[in-house]
């Protein structure tokens, strides 16, 4: 059996414990718990046949990068960095939590989900901004926790990269 | 050289020139003989050599180590005997050397020691006051032991639910076993958080100046009866999950897994990619890890035996007035004799009574008690009168000799009691599964009969028979229903198979449905074979017929060409498709009441039994 441990980091209430809470128990809620310290969540995954137990980390939102926890990224195989699409604040925490984790990590697969996609109108980042980042060969996608848009997808995507299949 | 004159003068002469020719030697070798001289001083001399050789010592060594390790195994024994006598003469210089190395090791051992006195006198004192510590006080008179051994006996109780090797980094769960009944969470979601919340405790509470591991969180409390021991190695650690009051010496043993891990494990852990299955060898390792204590509870007497014997009471009216305290106007040598007839197991004394000189016993005894009075040597019975009535006694050495006698297990099985479970194991009929099944928990003191590894001679037997059945083919002559000769040996077996299968199914409460199928070479017409392998069927299912009593479980079938037995390249394989072969189905017969249960399990079971 494989097991592969993945975090989730963002600022706060981008929606990291709705993504994984669609994900791995396909349940969304509208009222917001903010996460204190990490809550783990596992599932299974099938990445091109093989069974994969994705040990998913739900850390904390974080806006003060002078106290990111690293030791709870220690030996992950994947990271997902989350923003809220209607606050074009959170895309700079995401980045800025990249390069946190890459300077002490090393490079790890990793996917930015811009989330919240079902509330279009309220969009602050523009499609020009995602291409932007995907020229840079950053997997951007948006996703929505609420309608479950792209969820799997991204998680899986994720899992494949770090088989490296 | 013949006279003495002759041999003097040779003598002289000889002389003579000796000298003249050292003279000559001194002329020519002067030089050399000097710096033979030399040399020779330079050999004999130690100063010299010494000096010579402290000069060319450093590159000899480094040739030689370059050159192999023959240098380090020559002088290994001599650097051992120096550093022995080092040490003999000059212990100080050594101790100031590796204190830097032992303190902190030792310092967390001295922890360790004192945590594990302190957590003892915590139950002592705790104890001392309440109604327990009274009775407890009281075992300890009258069992002469320490009052602190009672209540390190009575308070050491305790079962290692959970046991996770978890991977340091990552937090997945490596290993992770569970004691039979206890309730479990997801291990990996478990170990996760086990390890986020050591992260944390680092994080948060780790002071500069301690070394790494001196932060470390080693012990959790769950509520007040329940711990989560954590030992870290450098890539992994364990996590037990402990009820009750574990012994420090655990602790130790947890230790010696995680550092065995690391010795056997250590670079698959440390390149560890996700991949948990090398780690399931040490599977065994945690399980033994999974320790538990009971209660002491010898002297505990089960609740059924005082109700049979408050029951006893009841019925006996006379007898109350005498309960107890009676005995204690007996005199103190009929004291120690009493002690010695109660002590037995399986002996209940109910009441003592003195009369005229004699001593009237009224009590309970187990069956397989023969007469209690026999420990007693036999001038110390003749005043003693005593009446028992039948009851069982629950003590697990009774419960399991009833066991054995009334269950008389075939030599081929071995009964373990396990609690009040019933275990056996080996080789058995179905008649004594049966048994087993049915009478095993009608046996005062056993709750629940285990036999799910006995493996059922009866069901192998029949497995044997139908093997044998399907193995056999019967031969008949070119375009006939005539036999060729000599299977006269192959109709007797087919005969007792037969019989085998019908007595076993009977037993087993089974049905097999047996076919007769016939065939024919491919020489002829498709509806003529037909015909023929039909008939030849049937003339072997005439056989049967005639020779054994019961064939309603038989059937007949023609196939002609249709099934081969064998592939006709050559004009001799032609012989082996003009046969009857046999098939067999083994089907349940009614669905399964308890009975068969055992029977309707598994159509090939393993003759290991597992
Ligand atoms: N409309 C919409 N709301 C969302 C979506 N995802 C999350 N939310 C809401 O956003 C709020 C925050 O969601 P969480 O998942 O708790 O956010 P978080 O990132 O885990 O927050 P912290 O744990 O505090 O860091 C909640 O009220 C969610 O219902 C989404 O895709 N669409
Ligand atoms: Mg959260």
């Amino acid at each position: 059996m494989t097991k592969k441990k993945i975090c989730l980091l963002g600022a706060f209430a981008v929606g990291k414990t709705s993504l994984v809470q669609q994900y791995v128990n396909s349940i969304f809620s509208d009222k917001y718990h903010t996460t204190v310290g990490v809550k783990i969540e596992k599932t299974s995954v099938d990445v091109d046949g093989e069974a994969v137990d994705l040990i998913i980390w739900d850390l904390h939102g974080e806006d003060d990068f002078q106290h990111v926890r690293l030791s709870y990224l220690k030996g992950s195989a994947g990271l997902i960095f989350v923003a809220d699409g209607t606050r074009h604040s959170t895309l700079a925490t995401a980045l800025n939590l990249r390069q946190i984790a890459e300077s002490s990590m090393g490079s790890l697969p990793f996917m930015l989900l811009v989330n919240k996609a079902d509330l279009a109108d309220q969009w602050e980042i523009d499609d020009e901004v995602m291409e932007d980042l995907r020229g840079q060969g950053i997997s951007v996608i948006p996703t929505s926790a609420k309608t479950g848009q792209s969820v799997e997808w991204a998680f899986e995507e994720l899992a494949r990269k770090m088989v490296g299949k | 050289m013949g006279s003495p004159n002759t041999d003097n003068e040779s003598k002289k002469k000889e002389s003579t020139e000796e000298a003249s020719i050292d003279a000559l030697k001194h002329l020519l070798f002067q030089p050399e003989s000097d710096r033979l001289a030399m040399l020779e001083n330079r050999l004999d001399d130690p100063m010299t050599r010494a000096n010579e050789i402290s000069r060319s010592l450093p590159e000899a060594v480094s040739l030689s180590v370059m050159e192999g390790d023959r240098l380090t195994r020559v002088i290994q024994p001599v650097i051992d005997d120096s550093l022995k006598e080092s040490v003999r003469k000059n212990p100080k210089a050594l101790a100031d050397a590796i204190f830097p190395a032992l303190g902190p090791g030792i310092r967390k051992a001295i922890t360790a020691t004192i945590m594990g006195m302190i957590q003892s006198l915590n139950q002592v004192l705790n104890h001392s006051f309440s109604i327990q510590g009274i009775k407890w006080r009281l075992e300890a008179l009258r069992t002469g032991r320490q009052f602190a051994e009672v209540v390190m006996l009575n308070t050491l109780v305790y079962q290692v639910e959970q046991i996770f090797l978890v991977h340091g980094d990552t937090g997945i769960v490596l290993e992770h076993v569970v004691a039979e009944g206890a309730m479990i969470q997801d291990p990996d979601l478990v170990s996760g958080m086990l390890t986020a919340i050591q992260d944390f405790v680092r994080d948060s509470f780790s002071t500069d100046g301690e070394s790494e591991s001196d932060g470390d969180l080693d012990t959790l409390r769950i509520g007040s009866n329940r711990s989560v021991w954590v030992e870290k190695g450098e890539h992994a650690f364990l996590a037990a999950v402990i009820r009750g009051n574990p012994p420090m010496e655990l602790r130790t043993f947890y230790r010696e897994i995680i550092e065995d891990l690391h010795l056997k494990a250590g670079s698959a852990l440390a390149a560890f990619d996700g991949n948990t299955q090398p780690f399931a060898l040490f599977r065994e390792t945690l399980n033994s890890g999974l320790r538990f204590k009971e209660r002491e509870d010898s002297q505990q007497i089960s609740p059924v035996v005082w109700l049979i014997v408050a029951l006893m009471v009841a019925a006996a009216v006379a007898l109350p007035a005498y309960w107890g305290y009676r005995v204690n106007q007996a005199s103190q040598e009929w004291k120690g004799r009493l002690e010695k007839i109660r002590d037995q197991k399986g002996v209940l004394v109910v009441s003592v009574e003195r009369d005229d000189g004699v001593y009237r016993l009224n009590g309970l005894k187990d069956p397989l008690v023969e007469d209690p009075l026999t420990v007693l040597a036999s001038e110390n019975r003749s005043d003693i009168r005593a009446r028992w009535q039948p009851f069982y006694s629950l003590d697990p050495a009774f419960v399991f000799q009833r066991a054995q006698t009334l269950l008389n297990p075939p030599p081929g099985v071995t009964l373990s009691l396990d609690r009040n479970t019933l275990i056996a194991k080996g080789k058995a009929d179905q008649a004594w599964i049966d048994t087993f099944d049915i009478r095993a928990t009608a046996i005062p003191g056993i709750d629940a009969a285990n036999g799910d590894t006995l493996v059922n001679t009866d069901r192998i037997a029949l497995s044997t028979a139908v093997n044998t059945l399907t193995a056999l083919k019967i031969y008949f002559e070119n375009n006939s229903t005539e036999l060729i000769p000599g299977q006269t040996q192959k109709l007797s077996r087919l005969i007792e198979t037969i019989r085998d299968v019908n007595r076993l199914m009977v037993i087993l409460n089974l049905s097999v449905q047996i076919t007769i199928v016939g065939h024919t070479d491919s020489s002829g017409t498709e509806k003529y074979n037909m015909k023929l392998s039909r008939e030849r069927a049937e003339t072997i299912y005439a056989f049967v017929k005639s020779r054994s009593m019961s064939y309603g479980f038989i059937n007949t079938l023609g196939v002609g060409t249709q099934v081969r037995l064998k592939e006709e390249t050559r004009e001799e394989d032609r012989q082996f498709n003009r046969a009857v072969s046999f098939r067999a189905n083994v089907l349940s017969a009614n669905q399964g009441t308890p009975l068969n249960r055992r029977a309707l399990q598994d159509p090939h079971p393993k003759p290991d039994g597992s």
